[in-house]
Parts: structure tokens; sequence; C-alpha cells
């Protein structure tokens, strides 16, 4: 797969944004892969924790907004305590899960919950997947 | 001791267990739990972007009610909702932007009058004037572990027990300021003063699955199990939790684990402030065992277990 | 000091320099020249393009003996940069080199501004200002200050030990202090050296045995240095002999006083992986060789409660009655180098160090390696002596971590790990070696094919990730990582995790150092004087570094800097007598009350105050000039040579006249 880097005003607009909408400087970030080697998800992701923040850093946002990792984010922070670096990787996640937001269906939606398992599911957990993962 | 107290919308439907045990334990410390006027959910998620903010104004505005109570420490059991109180209590402090724009989103709430139990509208903005507290740290600090174990009635020595602190107390370090995310002796203490012994494990701050167990079940499960399996490798007789969505993951999903494990023999999980209710002399019937899928009464009986697997 | 000129009849020459575009693009060179030719005391103006240029210096000799220029001044760039070659080129002209001004229109104009107008008109007031200054600087002569000619070296290790010889080899005297009973340092503790796999003890040995026999080396082992005070040229050292409770030139090492000495002790030189006894030879080479009576662990020093050692010792070498004693030295120059420790394993509480036996450190592997070490040189685990089938090898542990441990490289971890995954393969040959990275850095020569050797030949398995936890489940160590390359996430099981431990300032040695204010920078390495250019001399003069004590480096690097440090001292040395200079800040008797507060100002202890005569009396070479006192003076009896309080004034009038 070729990928042309455009270092044009869209890649620089999309980093800015992440960076803004994070707080994080995604540039410190030196890809050590830490956050992966730590993360209780990783091994049902497409796409690594690093490798999210690699794709911002290179400004290729249509991929990294296609990656299904963004939803199996389990926002334990286990990736931010251990960061050289200090990124907190999971409020990179989110900073890209917003930028989705409006653009496509929810990504888990109460529609995906049988009645029978709403009924025993304590509150907490579907008011924290909705406003994760839900428009 | 009166001491504002926030049990989170679950405690009073699902997982009532915490919150009766908690309640139970706290009459025998002489500790007056008072839950604030009118509260809410407090939004289970602190936002993560710096523009999603409006999430800030469902914790908020329960820490406003207490201020308004005349409360300056708000307690809590549920670490989802600790996380989110606390945080949201931290970015009000630090970030005037923040605390002027949830302020003025929430000019046109309704206060409920302490006193008159009237509603009225307007008050003063909050500029994060309550501490917030999570029950272990209100124990060690407030209460203090000598008055606990003058209390105790019940000699737990032999009982070992795994402490899961889970994600959401420690991390980010940086906001929580409760303990080190890697060394952490906060629920360890707690342990050995009520009089069980704590069982070191590796797996003590690793994520149980989280809100996965409605939308990737297979992580949740595997997730969780590594919990369950490293606690019972090291010798715990049973799992002790502080959060709801822990308690489901590891109790109400044990089956599921089971299914998926075959050789997986099981432990029961239990809340820490069960522990700490019977330790102090508390009745079994009070500690709302019902709730439990995975039988902890044999955690609860009257000679403490001296079964310790190594 | 030869007669002042009169300030009137004084003739100032001025030149401009460009700096090529550095100063030209903002400020109007010529404009200034040009504005300035006719000032007072203004007898000669020009421009030029590059004044420090061989063109540009001798224009200025030039025009020294062809105008009879009585001072000059060099509107051009910091004083930091040049002061030094105008000095020489008026020298040269027969013109003291203490007239020479040097008016910095570049870091303070050029390059700080960008409004043309405006900094061409700074520029000028930067000019008249020296203008006033130079009408009232006095020839100044340097002070003269004997040298001796003895060196310090503190340390033993390699560095410590090549520095000695090299300035003893200069013919010069060399005191050499270390603290530990024998030479040697880390490397001889370890096994291989990469990237030629020589034995570490094989080839520092004969540099140990050449110390200890060479004529002009003093070598103080069990010693500490107490106290250094004096300037360069002219130190005076106060050294700490600790009690050996052995007579070294009586000890033969029989090794009869070990075997029946009933204290348990872990070895330090075995990185606490065996034990020694209270009374020890720390390693079978050391140097010198003979027994060391460790006091803390020894049952009393009584023999009432024990003396089985003095009892079997046939050579009467031992005496409890030994006591500390203070040896006094005088040298003309130190070279520091006290070497390094490793980050301690506790502070990585994810990776299990300190909790997990077999999870061990570099030096620790080290003494695993070496045949002379607790195993023989058969790798076993510290914890059940099993043959690791499956060691891991965790690289940047506690390096590179900007938010919770050190923030820097360590630069010999890679190679080192690199060895041991090459010396694990060859002793066990069905055993998986894995190596976990970030980058692999391998600068030096031949270090790189060394590296491609380990993963080419010896097949180990680099995965480049940074492990995020290790834990121990039954028998086996997890370790979790990641490969960043390929995109998954990676657990191992191993029998055995060696880490990579940051290197960092030598434990115990942050005191003397702050006694001596030797300048450390914020992680406790020793600052050089310049980072570029000057990398061996210590902005103290008269102290010189060398080795780990300056910063991570291997063996080729410390032994480089322990030579050039010799070498600096041997300039030091070389020269019949000592400058120092003049422009420092005498009393003025008669203004002098003796108030007393200008002694609290020194950093440099230069002055004290003369009970007698009730006033401030200043030494004159440890004055660095620093100003501080002249500053604090209020009745202005501290004047600074040639930046009186006179020149500051007549430099501010000149600059806010117009």
């Amino acid at each position: 797969m070729r990928v042309k880097l455009k270092a044009g005003r869209d890649q620089r607009k999309f980093i800015k944004r992440i960076e803004e909408l994070s707080g994080e400087n995604v540039f410190a970030c030196y890809q050590c892969g830490r956050c992966s080697a730590g993360c209780p998800v990783a091994p049902e992701m497409d796409l690594l924790p690093n490798q999210i923040i690699r794709l911002v850093q290179m400004g290729l946002d249509e991929e990294v907004l296609r990656s299904k990792t963004l939803f199996l984010c389990a926002s334990c922070f286990t990736c931010e305590s251990r960061c050289p670096k200090g990124i907190d990787m999971a409020r990179v996640m989110e900073a890209v899960r917003h930028i989705l937001d409006p653009k496509g269906k929810d990504a888990f939606g109460p529609g995906e919950i049988p009645p029978e398992l709403a009924q025993e599911l304590p509150q907490q957990v579907l008011v924290s997947i909705f406003r994760k993962f839900a428009k | 001791m009166k001491i504002h107290y926030y049990p989170g919308c679950t405690l009073k439907q699902k997982t009532t267990a915490l919150d009766i045990s908690t309640r139970e334990a706290m009459k025998r410390l002489d500790v007056e739990l008072v839950e604030p006027e009118g509260w809410s959910c407090c939004g289970a998620e602190y936002p993560l972007t710096e523009e999603k903010i409006v999430g800030l104004a469902a914790p908020i505005r329960i820490l406003r009610q207490v201020r308004d109570e005349g409360g300056d420490v708000l307690v809590t059991t549920c670490s989802f909702c600790f996380a989110v109180l606390k945080r949201a209590d931290k970015a009000l402090r630090d970030d005037p932007l923040k605390r002027k724009r949830i302020n003025a989103f929430l000019k046109d709430d309704i206060q409920i009058d302490p006193l008159t139990k009237e509603r009225t509208t307007g008050f003063e903005d909050y500029a994060g004037e309550v501490k917030v507290l999570h029950l272990l740290e209100f124990l060690r600090d407030r209460v203090g572990y000598p008055r606990i174990r003058d209390r105790i009635q019940r000699d737990l020595k032999g009982l070992a027990i795994a402490p899961y602190y889970g994600c959401r107390m420690l991390r980010p370090q940086k906001e929580m300021e409760v303990d080190q995310p890697d060394a952490p002796r906060l629920f360890e203490d707690f342990l050995e003063a009520v009089g069980c012994s704590a069982v070191d494990y590796p797996f003590k701050q690793e994520c149980c699955g989280s809100y996965l167990s409605v939308s990737l079940p297979a992580a949740d499960t595997e997730a969780s199990y590594r919990v369950l399996r490293s606690a019972r490798m090291n010798g715990a007789r049973a799992v002790a939790v502080t959060c709801p969505l822990c308690f489901y993951n590891m109790d109400h999903r044990q089956d599921a684990i089971k299914e998926t494990y075959l050789d997986f023999p099981g432990i029961p999980v239990v809340f820490f402030t069960q522990i700490l209710a019977w330790a102090l002399g508390v009745d079994k019937a009070v500690l709302g065992l019902g709730e439990h899928r995975v039988p902890a009464d044999g955690v609860f009986s009257d000679i403490p277990a001296t079964e310790v697997r190594t | 000091m030869t007669a002042k000129p009169k300030t009137k009849e004084k003739r100032i020459g001025l030149f401009v320099c460009h700096c090529g575009v550095n100063i030209a693009s903002v400020v109007d060179v010529e404009k200034v020249a040009q504005v300035l030719k006719d000032y007072p005391g203004v007898s000669f103006s020009a421009d030029y393009v590059y004044m420090c240029s061989d063109p540009g210096q001798q224009m200025i000799i030039d025009t020294i003996k062809e105008k009879h220029l009585d001072g000059i001044i060099v509107a051009a760039c910091s004083p930091t940069l040049h002061e030094k070659t105008f000095q020489e080129a008026a020298r040269l002209a027969g013109l003291n080199p203490y007239q020479i001004e040097i008016a910095n229109i570049r870091e303070q104009d050029s390059w700080v501004h960008t409004d043309k107008d405006k900094a061409t008109r700074k520029a000028v007031k930067i000019v008249k200002s020296h203008v006033a200054k130079a009408l009232q600087n006095e020839n100044l002569e340097p002070i003269k200050v004997d040298v001796n000619r003895r060196a310090l070296v503190i340390g033993g290790g390699v560095s410590g030990l090549q520095a000695a010889l090299d300035i003893a080899d200069h013919g010069y005297e060399v005191i050499l202090v270390e603290k530990n009973p024998s030479i040697g340092g880390k490397m001889i503790q370890l096994s291989e050296t990469f990237p030629t796999l020589d034995c570490s003890q094989c080839i520092l040995t004969p540099k140990m045995v050449e110390v200890s026999r060479h004529p002009r080396i003093k070598l103080l082992t069990y010693h500490e240095v107490d106290s250094i005070s004096g300037f360069v040229g002219n130190f005076k050292v106060r050294i700490k002999k600790k009690p050996r409770y052995v007579d070294e030139t009586l000890c033969n090492l029989c090794g009869e006083c070990e075997k029946v000495c009933p204290q348990i002790v872990p070895d330090e030189f075995n990185m606490g992986l065996s034990f020694r006894k209270a009374i020890y030879l720390p390693f079978p080479q050391a140097i010198p060789g003979t027994y060391t009576l460790d006091a803390e662990h020894c049952l009393g020093l009584n023999p009432v409660r024990c003396g089985k050692c003095k009892d079997v010792c046939d050579k009467k070498a031992i005496d409890y009655d030994a006591k500390e004693t203070i040896v006094e030295e005088e040298v003309g120059a130190v070279v520091v180098a006290t070497g390094y420790d490793l980050y301690t394993m506790q502070a990585l509480g994810e990776y299990g160090g300190e909790k997990y036996e077999d999870v061990v450190n570099g030096l620790e592997f080290e003494r695993i390696l070496s045949a002379s070490g607790p195993t023989g040189g058969v790798i076993r685990r510290p914890s059940d002596g099993k043959v690791p089938q499956s060691v891991v090898f965790v690289q940047c542990s506690g390096s590179r971590d900007t938010e919770h441990h050190l923030p820097y490289c360590s630069k010999i971890c890679c190679m080192y790990t690199a060895k041991h995954a090459m010396m694990y393969r060859h002793r066990v040959p069905d055993g998986q070696a894995t190596v976990f990275y970030i980058d692999v850095r391998t600068g030096g020569k031949a270090f790189d094919e060394f590296y491609q050797r380990t993963v080419e030949e010896e097949k180990v398995l680099y995965i480049r990730g940074k492990v995020s936890k290790i834990f121990k489940e039954g028998d086996k160590l997890i370790v979790w990582g990641a490969d960043t390359l390929t995109g998954k996430k990676v657990e191992i099981e191993a029998d055995m995790v060696v880490l990579a431990m940051a290197m960092v300032k030598a434990d115990g040695v942050q005191d003397l150092l702050k006694k001596l204010k030797i300048s450390t920078d914020i992680h406790g390495f020793l600052a050089e004087a310049h980072p570029k250019l000057r990398p061996v001399e210590s902005l103290n003069a008269g102290f010189y570094l060398a080795g780990c004590a300056h910063g991570p480096k291997d063996i080729p690097e410390t032994v480089s800097q322990a030579s050039a440090a010799a070498a600096k001292v041997g300039n030091l040395f070389a020269q019949k007598e000592l400058s120092h200079e003049p422009t420092v800040v005498p009393v003025n008797d008669e203004l002098c009350s003796g108030c007393g507060i200008c002694l609290t100002m020194c950093p440099y202890t230069a002055r004290t105050l003369d009970p007698s005569r009730g006033v401030v009396v200043v030494n004159e070479i440890l004055c660095e000039g620093c100003g501080a006192c002249a500053a604090a003076c209020p009745s202005g009896a501290a004047q600074q040579r040639n930046q009186t309080d006179d020149q500051i004034f007549s430099m501010l009038r000149a600059m806010l006249r117009d």
C-alpha cells in the first residue's frame, strides 16, 4: 500500500485538532509501544494504541478514523500511567472519537443490547458505554 | 461524625449490597451518612476531551449541593463515581474557563434549599470547595484505623483477601492523587487494619474489562478471568472490590468466565465494605449476600477461613 | 603597572565588525563607524567585514602602530568569543591588552532586534559607552602564581587509573585516592567487554599493576578525600585514611583469617549474589593485595567478643586498635574520576525490581557471567540455580523516561545488552534470548557490526517495544511487551530477566562534590566547561573530569577522556607560572571601614578581615573579578580594576546623553 504523505493544511488541521481536543502533544510520542504492551484490550484491536497515535502524527486521518480500535478502548488509563513521555493515550483516543462523532452512527448504541441483558446490567455500564461510544 | 455520602445510582438499584454494607459498617463506627438532597447520576465517565465539558455539569451540581448543605467532604464507595467527582472537582479548581462555563451552564439549575427543602434557582459559583474522598481514604484519614481496630468484633485472622483496585481509583495518578499506581498500599493497609491478610498479586490494578462486558464480552471475560486467576493462584480466599462494574464483571459474569476457561474453579467476589461490616459485628443477613451470583457465604462463616492455597 | 596615559590625550581606535551578515544585516555598521569618527576620544574609526580574521587582526596591529593608539574598541560579537584574540593582537602591537574594549553589538543588538534604524542607534550608544570606559582604562599586568606540579586523582576505576598513569608518565607525581579497599572500579567487575569480548580483568589488571608499581604514583586505597582548599596550582587536600585493621605491608594473603571469621556479609563485589566474611579480600587480583576488616560487620574489633582472625594470623598483621587518620597533601591540579552507579531497581516497581530475585541488573548479570563470579561462570538464575532456558533483556530501564525516571539515554546499554545476549547464547546454545528495545544505539567503532552478529549469528530475537510489566507466575516471569513493527501485543514466559538499568551519578559522592564546589548538572553528573570544546575541564580552575562521573560513556571514551584530562593537567604543569586575570577587586584601605559586607558576598572566599588593621584584605589570586563585593560595598572601597564605579557611571552617561 502506497501512502502519499500530504503535509498539507488538512493534515495539519487534523493533528492540531487532535492536540486541541486531547490537550496532548502527539509529537512527544517516540513510539516505544509501552501503551500497547500494557493495554488489556490490545489483542482484540486492529490497530494498536501506539499505531493510532503514529497515524495521527503522520496526519493519516482517514485510516485512523476507520479503525475499530477506537471503540475497544476501556479508558483504563494503564497506557497513561506507564508512558515514559507522559502522554495520556486515553485522551488521544477520546479526541479521535470526538472528531468521528458527527460523522457516523453510534459505534455502540442502545439498540445493540438485548432487553433481558439490559434488565440486569448495572446503570453504571449503560451510562458509561453510551457516553463513550454512542453519538 | 456526620459526613456527606454519595452512593451513586447503581448502588440504589442493582448493587444494593455495597450501599447496605457501607451503611451498616458506618453505623458501627459512629459515622452518620447524609446523602445530598436531590442527587442525580454523576455521569459515570469524566469527559476526556477539552470540549465535551458538559459532562462536568452532573458531578458539579452534586458537589455544589454538598457545599450548600454545609459539607466540605464527600465520601463515595464506587470507584467510577469517585473518579468522576474527584476529577470534575479538580478541573473546576484548576481551570478558570471550565469553572466559568459550567457555573454559567448550571445557573438555571434547580437548587434544593437544605433547611426548607424548597426548590429555588441560582446559587453561588462552585469553585472546588468540596473534598472528594474514597471511603478507603476516609477510613484511613478521618476515622482512623485505631478506631476500626477498637470496634472489631470478629477475628478475621487467616482470611486471605485479594484487594482489587481496578483502574479508576488510582489512575491517572496526577489527578486522583490517591496512591502510587504500581505499588499502592491503601487497600492493603485497610484489610490489615480489619484483621485480614492482604494477598499480593500482580493483577490488582489491571483492568477487569470495564464496560466492554457489553460491547466486547470476549475481551472482558479474558480480562476478568486473568484477575481472578491471579488472585486465586496467590492464595486468596476471595477478591474484594470497590466498584459495582468490577463486581458485575467478576461475579455476575463468572459463569461466562467458567464456560470459556473450563478449568477455572471460581472464586468469590465481595465488597470491601462487606468485610468491614462483617468484622465490625454486623449480621450476615444484612450484608446483601443475596446479590452475589458466586456464593460468598463461605467467606463470611463464623469461623474465618483458614484454607490458604499457595 | 605602567603609568596610565592622560585621559584627555588618550587616542582610542574604533573597529566596527560586519561579522558577515550577522551584524551588518541589521546594524548599519558603516554608519556606526562614520558617526563615531569625530566622537571625543576617538582618533580612528573603521569598519571591516570580519575583524577576527587574519587581515582584520593585522588591521588592528598596523593601525595601533601607525596611529599611536592608546586603546581600542572592537564593536563585534560577545567578548567570550574573541576578547583574547584582540587582546593578543594588541599585545603584538605593543599595546597593553587591558586597553582593549569589546563592544557587543551582536548578541546584545543585531541578534535580538529587527528594526534596523533603532538597532543602529543602539549600536552607536553601546560603542559610546565603551569609549567612556576606555578613556579610563589602566594598563594591567596578569597576576603570576606558582604551580605545584603534583596531581590528585580522585577515583581508582579505569578513568582514574588511566589519568594517573598518563600524568605520572609525563614526569609528575600523582596521588591516587580510592575509597574502596582495592582499585579497579566497575570495570574489574565486568566479565567481557564489547566489542572485542576481551576479558575485562585481563585487560585492566595490567594497568592496575602498573599504577601500583609506578615510582611517581602514590596509591592511597581505602582513603577518602575530605576537603580541598586553595586555588589552581596551589591546592591543600585533606584525606581521611580509613582503618583497614590489617597492615597491608605484612598481609601475605594466606587466607586463614577469612576461614575462621564467623560473620557473613553479602558480597558487594558480586552484587549481593554471594557472601563474604567481615575480613575479606574483595577479589583475587585486588590491589593492594591485602585483606581488609570491615568494621561495620565485625563482631566488635574486640578480642573479648571475637579475636579469631587475629589469632590465626601468623604475620601478626591484624591490629584492632588502628584508627582513622588524616593525610594532608599539596597538589596543583585535581582530576575527578569518581565513576557511576546504576539506577535502583526498586524504582521500577512494575518490572518487579527488587521483588523478584530472577530480575537482575546488568552488573549482576556480569557477575553471573564471570568465571570468578558466584556461579563460576555458569549462567544460573539466583532463585534456584537453574540454568535459564529463556532470558529476556529489557533495554531503557529507567532511561529515556521524562515522565517517571531519567530523561537521558545511558549510552552503553544497547551494546552491553547485545553482549549479554551473545554471551548467553554462547553458553546456553538451546536457550532463547529476547531483547526488548526502542532503538539500538551502536555508534562506536565496530559496534554496529557486533550488534548485527548478535542478531544474525546468535539468532537473538530483537523486539521493538518497551516492556509494560513483568510479574511472576509460578516458576516463570511473565513479560508483557509489544512488537510495534508488526503491531502485536507480545507476552513472553522467561526464566530470568536482565534489566539494562540507567547509569546515574555515583552514590555517596554528592557531599564531596558540594564541598569541593565542583559544579554538577541537574542529574548530578560533573559539569564540563563547554559541552563541545572543553569536555574534560571544569569551570572551577584546576579541576578536570574523566569517566562516567561526567556522564554515561563506554570504556574507549572513558580512557580517551582520562588521557585528555591528563593532557590538560600537563598543559597546566608545563607553564612556568600561572597567570591570573588582573581584573580583580582590590581594597582601598583609606575608604574601608571594615564593615565586612563584602565578605559575605564573595563566592570564592577571597576576602578576609584583618583584625589588627580593621580593614578587609583580598587574596587577588582567589578573586575571580565577579564584582559582587564592589556592588555591595557601601563606601566604595571595593573598586574593580578597569570597571570602577566611575567608569560604569561614565558608560551610563554616554548611553543616556542623547
